[in-house]
Order: C-alpha cells, then sequence, then structure tokens
C-alpha cells in the first residue's frame, strides 16, 4: 500500500517533470536554442499562482490565468531581446538566460521576500479519495488527470494542427519553413512562450503540493536537465519517460532513503550516462 | 595561422633545433615575460590601492577560480557550471584536513589540489561522454548532486550551518616555521606569491602543446580528433588541472573566513565564477583577474546597500552578450588598440587573446 502511494506520487511529480522538460524541449528543438531560465519562469509560475490566489481567493482563476502570463512575459523576452542572439553559438544562450533567471530571481525575492512561501490545497479537492483500503489525497489525484490532459492536448497540439506541423518542420530545417512563406519569427516567439508557459503550468500546479520559494529555479532546472540528458533533447517521448522515471525514482526513495532521494535523480543520470552515453532514446 | 594550425606547428616545432628561443624572445613571452611583470606589480599594488588586504585576498583567490574557469571556457571552449564542486570541495577538505588531522597549511592545501584533481577528472570523465550543450547542462546536474552530497553529510559538513572555526595553521616546511599568517596582510602576501605561481602555470599551459591541441579542440573538435588527438583525454585532463587549480582557491577561501560555509558547493556560486570570467573577457588571463576585481569590488560596495544588487549582474551578463563579447579586457584591449592606432599584436581569429596563446608557437 505504501508503495502503491508512492508510485502515485512518483507518476504526479514525473507528469510535473515532464511538462518542464517538454517546454524545454520543444524550444530547443525548434529554435535550436537553450533555456537556462527555464526554471526561474517555473518558479514564477508558483508565485504568480500565490498572489491570484491571494487576490481572488480563488486557485482555478491562478491556473488559468497564471501560466499564460508567463507565457506573455516570454513572449515579450523572445521579440526583444532573445531573437537577437539565435545566430549566436550555444554559450551565448546559456550567458543570456542565465542573466535573465537571475534577474528574475532577484525581481522575486524584491517583490515577494526572501522566504518561502506555501499555497492551500484548492477547494473542493482538499480531501482523500478512499478506495477500499486505499486513502489517497484528491488533489494528487487531480494533479495525475489533470496533467495527463495536458500532455494529451500537448501531443494533439504538437502532431494534428497546422501550428504543430509548422513546429516540426521547422525543427528539421527552419530557412525551409520561412522559405515557404510561414513568418518565422513569429513562429518563433509563439513556440518559445508555449514552451516557458508549460513551465509556468508546472510551477503553478506544483505550488499546493510543494510550496515556493525564491530559489527554486536552480533546482527544477537541475532536475530538468537529468531528464532531457536521460531522455534526449528535442523528444517528446523522451520527455515523458524521462519525467517519469525520475519522478518515481525521487518518489520512492524518499521512503527507502529520505535524505538522499534528491542525490538519486542524479545517480540516474549517472547510471545512464555510463550505460547509454547518449540517453535511454538517443541515438549518437 | 589558425588555431589547429597552431596546434600542428607547436607539434612539429620540437623537430627544429635551429630555431632556438633566443634571450630577448623569451623575456618577452615566456613565462615570466609578457603581463607577468605587470600582474606582480599590480599585487604590490592591489592592499595599498583597495580599502583591505583582506579584500584583496579575496579577489586574488576568486581570480584563481576564474584563471581555472577561463582555462576551461576560454581555452578548451568548455562551459563548466560545475566549478563550485571543485571550489567547495577544496574548501571542505582541506578544513577537515586542518581540523581532524592536524595538517600543517602546505599539506592541507596539496590534499585540496590532488583532491580537486582527482573530482574533477572524475567529473569530467562522465560530462565528456557527451558534447556541446549536453555537457553544460551534465555539469550543472553534477553541482546539484555535489550540493546534495554536501547537504547530506552534515556530520562532516556541518550542512546548512558550514564548517565553523577553520583555522589558518602557520606556513611551515619541514617542521621549521616560516610564516605565521594570523594577520590580513601576511595572509595577502602568501595568498600573492601563490597567485603569481598559478598565474605563471596557467599561461604556461595555454603556450604547450597541450594548450595549443585544447584551443584546436574548441575550434573544431571533429578535426582536431580526425588529426589523430584523442580529444576527450585532452578535456578530461584540462578539467583535472581547472579543477586543481578551483579547489586550491577554495581552500584558501576557507582559510581566510575562518568558515566553510555550503555557499561555497551551491550552483550560485558555479554561476559566480563563470560570470566573472565572462565579465573580465573569456580566452585572456588578466580578464580573469580584471573580471574578479571587478564581481569583488562591486559586490562589496553594493551588497551592504542594496542586498539585490544581483539584478546587476544579470544585466551585465546580458549586456556583454549583446555588445562587449571580449569581456571587460576585451573592451580595454579595443581601446588602447585605437589610442596606439595599431592592431598588430591582436590574435588573427578575432579573440582576444593578450595573454593566451602568442601567434607564433613558443616551443
Amino acid at each position: 500500500m505504501l508503495y502503491l502511494f508512492q508510485v502515485l506520487n512518483g507518476l504526479g511529480l514525473g507528469m510535473i517533470y515532464f511538462l518542464i522538460s517538454a517546454g524545454l524541449t520543444i524550444i530547443f528543438g525548434l529554435l535550436n536554442f537553450v533555456n537556462f531560465a527555464h526554471g526561474a519562469f517555473f518558479m514564477l509560475g508558483g508565485y504568480l499562482c500565490w498572489s491570484l490566489t491571494e487576490l481572488t481567493g480563488n486557485f482555478w482563476i491562478s491556473l488559468l490565468a497564471g501560466p499564460p502570463v508567463v507565457a506573455f512575459l516570454a513572449w515579450a523576452a523572445e521579440v526583444t531581446l532573445i531573437r537577437r542572439i539565435y545566430r549566436l553559438p550555444h554559450t551565448f544562450h546559456i550567458l543570456v538566460t542565465v542573466g535573465i533567471a537571475l534577474i528574475l530571481q532577484e525581481t522575486t525575492i524584491m517583490i515577494w521576500g526572501p522566504i518561502g512561501k506555501s499555497i492551500p490545497v484548492p477547494d473542493g479537492l482538499q480531501g482523500f479519495v478512499t478506495l477500499w483500503s486505499f486513502t489517497y489525497p484528491t488533489y494528487r489525484l487531480f494533479l495525475i488527470a489533470f496533467t495527463s490532459l495536458i500532455g494529451f492536448a500537448l501531443w494533439y497540439l504538437l502532431e494534428r494542427t497546422r501550428f504543430g506541423g509548422l513546429v516540426r518542420a521547422g525543427s528539421e530545417s527552419s530557412e525551409m519553413v520561412a522559405l515557404l512563406g510561414t513568418n518565422i519569427h513569429r513562429l518563433f516567439a509563439r513556440t518559445f512562450a508555449l514552451g516557458v508557459g508549460l513551465a509556468g503550468l508546472a510551477g503553478t500546479l506544483s505550488a499546493p503540493i510543494r510550496g515556493i520559494h525564491p530559489f527554486m529555479g536552480p533546482e527544477v532546472l537541475g532536475i530538468a536537465f537529468v531528464v532531457v540528458v536521460i531522455g534526449g533533447m528535442g523528444s517528446f517521448t523522451g520527455a515523458l519517460l524521462g519525467g517519469l522515471l525520475v519522478g518515481l525514482v525521487q518518489s520512492l526513495m524518499s521512503t527507502i532513503w529520505p535524505e538522499g532521494a534528491s542525490l538519486m535523480i542524479y545517480g540516474t543520470m549517472a547510471a545512464v550516462i555510463l550505460l547509454r552515453p547518449y540517453g535511454l532514446f538517443g541515438r549518437a | 595561422m589558425n588555431a589547429t594550425g597552431q596546434a600542428r606547428a607547436a607539434r612539429h616545432a620540437p623537430e627544429n633545433p635551429g630555431q632556438g628561443r633566443d634571450v630577448f624572445a623569451y623575456l618577452r613571452s615566456g613565462p615570466f615575460g609578457g603581463p607577468t611583470p605587470a600582474v606582480a606589480a599590480l599585487l604590490v599594488l592591489m592592499p595599498v590601492a583597495l580599502p583591505s588586504s583582506t579584500m584583496a585576498t579575496e579577489i586574488l583567490i576568486f581570480a584563481m577560480a576564474t584563471l581555472a574557469c577561463n582555462l576551461l571556457l576560454g581555452y578548451g571552449g568548455l562551459l563548466s557550471f560545475g566549478q563550485a564542486i571543485f571550489f567547495g570541495a577544496g574548501a571542505y577538505l582541506s578544513s577537515l584536513a586542518t581540523m581532524h588531522l592536524g595538517a600543517g597549511l602546505l599539506p592541507a592545501l596539496l590534499a585540496a589540489v590532488v583532491s580537486g584533481a582527482i573530482l574533477a577528472a572524475l567529473v569530467g570523465a562522465l560530462a565528456v561522454r557527451r558534447t556541446g550543450i549536453y555537457f553544460v547542462m551534465m555539469t550543472l546536474a553534477f553541482n546539484q548532486t555535489a550540493y546534495f552530497i554536501a547537504y547530506t553529510l552534515s556530520d562532516w559538513t556541518g550542512g546548512d550551518n558550514g564548517l565553523l572555526d577553520v583555522p589558518r595553521p602557520p606556513l611551515t616546511l619541514f617542521g621549521a616555521a616560516l610564516a605565521d599568517l594570523s594577520t590580513a596582510t601576511s595572509y595577502y602576501v602568501f595568498t600573492a606569491v601563490l597567485f603569481l605561481l598559478v598565474f605563471i602555470a596557467v599561461r604556461r599551459v595555454i603556450a604547450s602543446p597541450f594548450g595549443s591541441t585544447l584551443i584546436a579542440v574548441r575550434e573544431n573538435e571533429d578535426r582536431a580528433r580526425a588529426l589523430g588527438y584523442d580529444t576527450r583525454n585532452f578535456k578530461i585532463t584540462a578539467f583535472a588541472l581547472s579543477g586543481a587549480v578551483t579547489s586550491l582557491a577554495g581552500a584558501l577561501y576557507a582559510m581566510l573566513l575562518n568558515f566553510a560555509p555550503l555557499e561555497n558547493i551551491q550552483l550560485s556560486m558555479s554561476e559566480n565564477i563563470v560570470i566573472m570570467t565572462v565579465i573580465g573577457g573569456t580566452g585572456s588571463l588578466l580578464g580573469s583577474l580584471l573580471g574578479a576585481g571587478a564581481w569583488v569590488i562591486i559586490s562589496d560596495m553594493l551588497a551592504e546597500i542594496w542586498p539585490r544588487w544581483q539584478i546587476l549582474t544579470g544585466g551585465a551578463l546580458i549586456l556583454i552578450v549583446l555588445f562587449l563579447r571580449g569581456g571587460l579586457w576585451g573592451g580595454v584591449e579595443s581601446l588602447m588598440r585605437r589610442f596606439s592606432g595599431g592592431g598588430a599584436h591582436h590574435a588573427p581569429d578575432g579573440n582576444p587573446d593578450d595573454a593566451g596563446p602568442p601567434p607564433q608557437p613558443m616551443e
């Protein structure tokens, strides 16, 4: 029973990691751009959730409004700054986004203070669901269902719509897509906003479970990197399976060896790198 | 001549004994020539010009860490967000050696250097299995690993509280007491001597065939491999050298503060080291000193009045990428060129390589 509990926890956590990594991966796939500010935008999603919940008293409004605000900020950053540096080597992408992450983190401390905050579990999802002798928190169950829905919607968006087709075609050759008459700048900006918005959504959803603090950005970024190193950058399936693997490892380890649960995430990465240097699904 | 050409020439140069180096060329570009006398003069001036010699010591310690980061980033093209692993490990291990084993100053520093090199070789061996962004992401993930290890081993590291009461032993050699380093000035002199040695050593490494090959790897790894170099081993060796120097800096920092905080091994320390390197200018050793100096002085001035001054560092990073990719030192160089009217000594590949590899191989 304890293990079933932890497996469900791991699935929920893993789906959160999947949303973050999918955002990172979609951006990298189309824009060939590495976003080191991804964790900071995740944190911002959590803080917007806190403020909007305080303001309106309703978690659902903040779930609807918060991630779009994060996506809009990302869009603004793309239009004003990031599109100027696509042509530079990756090192410069990293430096600029590290700069953005620093600015976001320090601004967050200026606005919300350096101490962490907790967010109440939303009304209607507070209790437990009991099935035979097994009880499980309703919000965590909702989390698994909702993130699965989002994951499916994302798959549909990327695989079945015109926008998704352009993103996938652009990942193969953005020049060709531009030559065929697509406004590639607009596509890039929208994709960047979508990817970062996913990080904001993940931040919003995980806030009632794990709370928020201004230094969570680097932590989340590290985990997202583990997921994409395991699953492969630019791979949607890799992000899903990598995210679930990391979530399950962390959740199961926290019953066996609580202090080492975070450590085991990175141990998993080291093991994968030793056994399969190009990740579980990667090719050379 | 491009970098790969340099590497090739450096490899073949020893076969031409007729082209022995003459004394004046050696003075100009050898380990004791070039910018080294200027750096030595700066080391003498720094404690006088700055508000305190403790601050000057701090600058030199971070400049050491920045030199090591620059060796990887500026010359090997390897962006490492894992430098705090070695900085923190050096601080912890040297402190534990002096506290629990009663180690003297030099044995403790030596322990830091050796363990830093070994640790960096291990991290490097794993990380260089991938290249490009995966490599960078793995160094960051390994930094998180090291942080959680230090956090978990709180019996040894003091966890969140850090290691308190780290001693600063006197300088002894074979049992003979040479100097008591308890005053700020004497510790500065000791650190300055070590810094100069490290500066000369890094210069030497960069000018060696190894350094030229490292630059060849930066410019085009596939080409370097096609020429027969085992690029992975070169990268691991560069990592080990960088780790050794960074670890030494960490050990010196713990002795300066008499304290080894958990922050030493946090990702933010790695970020700070990278930021100092980039602000100073990658690929230029003088830039590293400039970057560390600017960072320490500005943080000291602003931290008191505005705790969120790191917003400015974020802005500075963005501005440097947009407008001043050579960093501060690159800016100084282009100003000097404008006033002197010539650019003869500038490296041909457009990198600000003043203190770096000379256009002609020396060996």
